[in-house]
């Protein structure tokens, strides 16, 4: 797996979004969130791009990979 | 004529597993939530016990046919498959299943072509009989392993570091 920092977390708690909250809007799995909160998991395009429009923060700017 | 009934009958039971196998495909490829099964279908695995009846069928008349019940050792991959009833199959979801039948399909291999290296060296004991036994219970016990591996891995890949979920 691609190496990559996820700074998801910060950007959606500024827009006071729970973990359930967001993945309902991106309709993923909360433990999908967490994973990519986590760096843990690489999201496919579609599912980055999803998170970036729900976030409203562009998708480098999420997903910074080394 | 006995022999003819019993391999339709295994016949039958192919078809009707195959019917099955395609309408799980079919199900993953078009369903959003994994399908609604009871864990308790998991002792359907007890089953595979039958297989044992074989030794005993061998020894009265010859019959091998027996042996194959060691595949239903498979359905205790029910009892996970149930534990992930109506999970909503997202992206991760649908991957972790790849990866989980990936793996699991491999393991199985590895297990067949070890058998048939063994196996395939000649006689068993000594004995041709005793290697087709062999060769019987190794491909049950292989398939069944497959089946059950792609459904516990599926859970244990799904439920990874449960213990660290974070709640927001």
């Amino acid at each position: 797996m691609a190496e990559f920092e996820c700074r998801l977390k910060k950007y959606r708690q500024m827009k006071d979004l729970t973990q359930e909250q967001l993945a309902e809007k991106v309709g993923v799995r909360r433990e999908t969130i967490m994973r990519l909160e986590k760096a843990q998991y690489n999201p496919s395009l579609k599912l980055a791009l999803d998170i970036s429009r729900a976030v409203e923060v562009p998708i480098e700017e999420i997903f910074v990979f080394r | 004529m006995r022999l003819n009934n019993r391999v339709l009958s295994i016949f039958h039971g192919l078809r009707i597993a195959a019917s099955i196998s395609l309408k799980m495909e079919i199900h993953l490829s078009v369903s959003f939530s994994a399908k609604a099964i009871n864990p308790k279908l998991g002792c359907f695995g007890v089953l595979g016990f039958l297989g044992f009846a074989g030794f005993w069928t061998y020894s009265v008349d010859g019959t091998v046919f027996p042996f194959a019940f060691f595949l239903f050792f498979g359905f205790f991959g029910f009892y996970y498959e149930g534990k992930m009833s109506g999970t909503f199959m997202d992206e991760r979801f649908r991957e972790n299943i790849a990866r989980a039948k990936l793996k699991a399909y491999k393991i199985t291999f590895g297990v067949m072509l070890l058998a048939l290296i063994i196996l395939c060296q000649g006689k068993l004991f000594g004995n041709l009989e005793y290697t087709l036994i062999a060769s019987i219970i190794t491909l049950s016990l292989a398939l069944a392993l497959g089946i059950f591996l792609s459904e516990y891995l599926l859970y244990r890949y799904d439920h990874d570091d449960q213990a660290e979920e974070s709640e927001e």
